[in-house]
């Protein structure tokens, strides 16, 4: 489903991506951890082309992204992505941040639209929340919608960059409980994320990156059993203790 | 020496015998100043947005053309530019219709001169606002946009133009208020606004006081008008639980 091979990319001479190779298959949930500044969220975001990269390729679903004749746009409608300040619409009602993309991309009727928004909205318990605008829900909220706006372009897989990192602790469970199942229905999921009991439950594969490399590539009973790099077994221990 | 008031000069008839009273003068200056100045206001408004949105677009060509514009139009006086389309324009026109231009109607020449001077000026300034505008939103609302399907026009569309302009309601009320004081130099080619009636009523009355404060309390009203206007348009467009920006 995704696939890539070398991917490198530099700002000048810093170099925040080095020959970056994995693959996520389908129905699989991989989760991509490492110290703040890896790459972490650069390397996401090159999976649906919103960082440019210099060398290396990157295939989705058969289409490669750095190809100047792909149409990202479309690739993009294809591919959810959910970040870690929410990016809902802040002058939209949360009915319409679901509706919008699917009336103006994939030229659904805004009825169908609408419909299909609120069953997602029901499915993530905030259907009594439609009318209302995202500054008026909190943190977990927010991004139980924002999950739920992504879906409602019948991804083919999902992106998540620290999708609970800005969440006060007592909300970041509602937001996890809504990935677990989406993982459980057999979505195709990359992660990125620090949550290791989420990791644990669900991904079928752990990342570790550490600057612009990736340095484990481990199925998860390999990589929390006894990881190969001393870089990651600090990592897991700083961050097992909190 | 005593100076000698009189409030009633307006009512009388004025001395070029144009069968109009001198309250009669100060509205249609007044009718000229707001005509001009919505005008030169509504092309400001469509001309800023463009050219702001291009200043933020990845693209160097399209925003080196959108800098210079700006450039260009915010840092020349505007006296001088009012000159330039006024006298140094219609010459520089393609014969036919620089001539086409200097035969018709006088008024028509420096309204027209005028609107687009006022327009083009302003415009760099609205520009500026609308960068800055789109500039303050928070970086993921514009990938959020993308990462959903939505084509670059499309994210500036639907994403980040409706927000962009809502942050800039405050800085563009008092362009709007500027166009209404800029209008002011058009007088200088002649062009009889409300500040050029105010001198022509000192001239001809002799009672510089009450013409002059009669211009004041006309300007005055005019900022009232748009300050409440503006006021209703930022609480119509106010979002439900927004706080400022993150
Ligand atoms: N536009 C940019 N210019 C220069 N360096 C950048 C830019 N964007 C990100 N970086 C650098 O790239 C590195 C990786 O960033 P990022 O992918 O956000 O890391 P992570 O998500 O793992 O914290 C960081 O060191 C960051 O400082
Ligand atoms: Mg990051």
């Amino acid at each position: 489903m995704i696939s890539m091979n070398k991917v490198s990319k530099h700002y000048g001479s810093f170099q925040v991506l080095a020959d970056c190779t994995t693959e996520v298959h389908k129905g699989e949930v991989i989760v991509v951890c490492g110290p703040s500044g890896s790459g972490k969220s650069t390397l996401i975001k090159c999976v649906n082309g919103l960082e440019p990269f210099q060398s290396g390729e990157i295939i989705v679903n058969g289409v490669s992204v750095g190809d100047p004749k792909t149409n990202l746009s479309k690739l993009r409608s294809t591919v959810g992505m959910v970040f870690q300040n929410f990016e809902l619409f802040p002058h939209m009602r949360i009915i319409d941040n679901l509706a919008i993309a699917q009336v103006k991309v994939l030229g659904r009727n805004p009825e169908q639209a609408r419909e299909k928004g609120l069953k997602l909205l029901d499915r993530v318990g905030l259907r009594v929340q439609a009318e209302k605008y995202p500054g008026q829900l909190s943190g977990g909220q927010q991004q139980r919608v924002a999950i739920a706006r992504a879906l409602s372009m019948d991804p083919i897989c999902m992106l998540f960059d620290e999708p609970t990192s800005a969440l006060d602790p007592e909300m970041i469970n509602e937001v996890l409980d809504v990935m677990t199942e989406l993982a459980q229905e057999g979505m195709t999921m990359m992660c990125v994320t620090h949550e290791m009991g989420f990791a644990r439950r669900v991904a079928n594969r752990v990342i570790f990156m550490d600057q612009g490399r990736i340095v484990e590539d481990d199925s998860k009973e390999a990589f929390f059993g006894n990881p190969r790099s001393e870089r990651a077994q600090q990592f897991l221990a700083k961050i097992l203790h909190h | 020496m005593a100076y000698n008031w009189n409030w009633g000069v307006f009512l009388q008839p004025t001395a070029t015998g144009d069968d109009s009273t001198y309250l009669g003068w100060m509205f249609y200056g007044l009718k000229m100043t707001i005509g001009l100045s919505l005008s030169a206001w509504v092309i400001a408004l469509l001309l800023g947005a463009v050219v702001g949105v291009l200043r933020t677009v990845p693209n160097r060509w399209l925003a080196g053309i959108a800098t210079a514009y700006v450039e260009v139009f915010r840092n020349i006086p505007l006296l001088v530019q009012l000159f330039l389309w006024y006298f140094v324009m219609p010459e520089l026109l393609p014969e036919k219709l620089g001539n086409a231009f200097k035969q018709t109607n006088p008024i028509v020449q420096q309204f027209l001169s005028s609107m687009v001077c006022l327009a083009l000026f302003t415009s760099a300034r609205v520009a500026e606002q609308v960068r800055s505008g789109i500039n303050s939103l928070p970086p993921g609302q514009k990938n959020a946009g993308l990462a959903l399907g939505f084509t670059l026009p499309q994210t500036y569309r639907h994403v980040m133009l409706p927000m962009a302009v809502r942050l800039i309601v405050p800085p563009l009320t008092s362009e709007f208020l500027n166009i209404f004081k800029n209008s002011a130099v058009c007088s200088t080619i002649g062009l009889l606004e409300l500040a050029a009636q105010g001198r022509q009523l000192v001239d001809y009355t002799a009672q510089p006081y009450e013409s002059f404060i009669a211009v004041t309390v006309a300007y005055l009203l005019l900022n009232v008008v748009v300050m409440f206007g503006m006021r209703w348009v930022e609480a119509h467009v106010r979002v439900p639980g927004y706080i400022g920006g993150k």
